[in-house]
């Protein structure tokens, strides 16, 4: 899955914004949303919410979470936790990028917020690239990946997967290599549609 | 050696990554020709080993069969990937050009490729029209649609432009310009803006 | 002008076979979550394709009444966004299908062709069936015309080796609900077992949980 991709599915979560404008309900075919009285927030999906923010009609909420005192509470959280805590939202990356790229007169002390989800994020991708050699290591056909965004697991495609395929090939020719002297079937390559439009 | 040929045509194919090289005609001749005289061959060992003493000759005859039906295998093989894969590659430009390929692509190909072109354009074609009521362009909409508005930079003294809404534009050289991304998209294809990211 | 009851109607009439009423953002819920499916499938997945056309149906109705809006009402840029939005969620999973069907299209027809055998349900819809079947014989009548240069050559080498997905690839699931003792594929005969917890992300062969993404009971991610 591309980051395109995944911005796209992220860019369903709700968000509140602050019109400057005032209108009825907009019947959206995911569902309705507004009415809109100036100052008055409402919840929209973030997509709109960026769109309106472009033509300068809203301001955006920014996340309860996206403050800096409780990112250095999930930050030093993760530094002790052995295994990935759970994030505040499955999509912090997405929001992350998507309100500081184009809403950060929104959101108070934004480059501090900046520095800090970046740090969370290499954190926790230091932590996957060990559980990544340890899955290898031990040969598993069976991993969990407690807490993950989905951001995270596709920074390991397709590299983990193809590894463990490969493995899982040279099991099943050992395998099959104790049970007979019959040549093992063809190799056939692994094709991964993830990354086709 | 038998199969060098055939391979020739591999390597030809893998040097050139992004476009399509001419359809060499004189080498798949060669591999063809070559494919014919190992089947000969064969021919020529099965039917003179009747006339001949079976023990003294079986040995050697084995080997030359042997030898001929993998030099045809090995032939084949790197035939049909040729062709294969070039078909792969026709596959992917009527996505990125169209049912129309343009002339400097059109005079690299074979006969046969042009026809099989046609005839994947044509089923294409007929595949979208039959979704949903009317249809469905499935060669448009390939990313997940991004800000509705970008910036622009105008490359060039364009003078007046009117938008789908009625209201007009004078785009001078190096002016930027805010505008809903539907709109700039066929200047930018004609070089006439540039995107500013 | 458009109005909410337009588009509840659009969508009871749409499902009145199937007795099932469906919002359309449930609609769109379901849609995405065949669209992800079948990126990272590597077969191809059972058709959604009463999805697609209710989703179609959707998008073509919003179209016209956005034609209707005014080009200086905010609005219509918003109702195009969301109209970009679902019309690339349909085609990129129609995509993704068709570039499986080129892909595999031998396997995939060979493999039709049994359920129909045994009254099974396709997997193809009907259109991409016709498809499959002139994909496929295009790329025969090409590759025979290629090999008639000499009449007798052993081609049964190459036709019988058929392109087939791989199914022991590994994909990532998760699951809605608890589930327990899935049987790992692991390419032993060891039937080791495996309890995924709701919520939780879990990398394993694509064999192994095949059947549960059919039915819907797990997702890929």
């Amino acid at each position: 899955m591309n980051p395109d991709e995944a911005e796209f599915l992220g860019e369903k979560q709700f968000i509140s914004i602050i019109p400057t404008f005032n209108s009825g309900v907009v019947h959206l075919i995911s569902g309705d949303v507004g009415p809109f009285r100036a100052s008055l927030p409402t919840r929209v999906p973030l997509w709109m919410a960026i769109n309106l923010k472009q033509q300068q009609k809203c301001k955006i909420q920014h996340p309860e979470w996206m403050n800096v005192d409780q990112l250095e509470r999930i930050k030093e959280d993760e530094k002790k936790d052995k295994f990935f805590t759970k994030m505040p939202s499955e999509q912090y990356m997405i929001e992350a990028k998507l309100l500081l790229g184009c809403a950060s007169d929104d959101v108070p002390k934004a480059d501090d917020i900046r520095t800090i989800i970046k740090d969370i994020w290499d954190i926790r991708m230091a932590k996957l690239r060990s559980s990544v050699n340890n899955v290898l290591k031990s040969a598993d056909s069976y991993a969990e990946f407690k807490n993950l965004t989905v951001m995270e697991i596709n920074s390991i495609r397709p590299i983990l997967p193809h590894a463990l395929d490969q493995i899982y090939r040279m099991k099943i020719n050992k395998h099959q290599g104790a049970q007979s002297t019959t040549l093992s079937t063809p190799f056939r390559t692994s094709t991964s549609f993830s990354n086709l439009s | 050696m038998y199969g060098e040929k055939g391979f020739a045509l591999i390597k030809e194919l893998s040097r050139c990554k992004e476009t399509l090289p001419p359809y060499n005609t004189d080498l798949v001749n060669a591999v063809s020709n070559e494919i014919k005289q190992l089947l000969e061959q064969i021919k020529d060992a099965q039917s003179t080993s009747d006339n001949e003493s079976a023990l003294v000759t079986a040995g050697s005859k084995i080997s030359t069969i042997t030898i001929a039906h993998a030099g045809i295998k090995r032939n084949l093989r790197c035939l049909l990937s040729y062709h294969y894969n070039r078909i792969k590659c026709l596959r992917t430009m009527r996505w990125e050009f169209g049912s129309i390929l343009p002339a400097d692509i059109k005079v690299n190909l074979s006969a046969e490729e042009i026809e099989w072109f046609s005839k994947y354009s044509q089923m294409l074609a007929s595949y979208m029209r039959s979704i949903g009521d009317e249809g469905v362009n499935l060669a448009i909409d390939m990313k997940p649609p991004k800000a509705l508005y970008i910036e622009v930079r105008c490359l060039v003294d364009y003078g007046r432009f009117e938008l789908t809404d009625g209201s007009v534009l004078l785009l001078k050289k190096d002016s930027r310009h805010y505008l809903p991304r539907s709109e700039c998209e066929e200047l930018i294809r004609q070089g006439v803006f540039q995107h500013i990211v | 002008m458009y109005s909410l009851t337009d588009t509840e109607n659009l969508l009871l009439s749409s499902d009145e076979e199937e007795d099932v009423q469906l919002t359309p953002a449930e609609v769109i819920e379901m849609m995405e979550g065949a669209w992800i499916n079948e990126k990272f499938a590597p077969e191809i997945l059972p058709h959604r394709s009463e999805i697609v056309d209710c989703l179609l149906a959707q998008v073509t109705s919003m179209e016209e009444n956005i034609q209707g809006l005014d080009s200086s009402d905010f609005k219509k840029s918003i109702h195009q966004l969301e109209v970009d939005r679902l019309r690339f969620l349909v085609s990129s999973y129609l995509r993704t299908r068709l570039e499986k069907i080129e892909c595999y299209s031998t396997h995939i027809l060979k493999e039709e062709a049994e359920r129909s055998r045994r009254g099974e349900e396709s997997y193809l819809s009907e259109q991409e069936s016709v498809f499959a079947r002139n994909f496929s014989q295009g790329l025969e009548f090409y590759f025979d015309k290629l090999l008639n240069f000499y009449p007798g050559l052993p081609t049964e080498s190459w036709s019988s080796r058929i392109i087939e997905p791989n199914l022991h690839s590994f994909i990532f699931v998760k699951s809605k609900t608890d589930v327990e003792g899935v049987i790992i594929d692991d390419g032993t005969d060891g039937d080791d077992l495996a309890d995924f917890r709701a919520g939780t992300p879990i990398l394993i062969s694509y064999n192994s949980v095949s059947g549960l993404v059919k039915k819907g009971d797990v997702n890929l991610i």
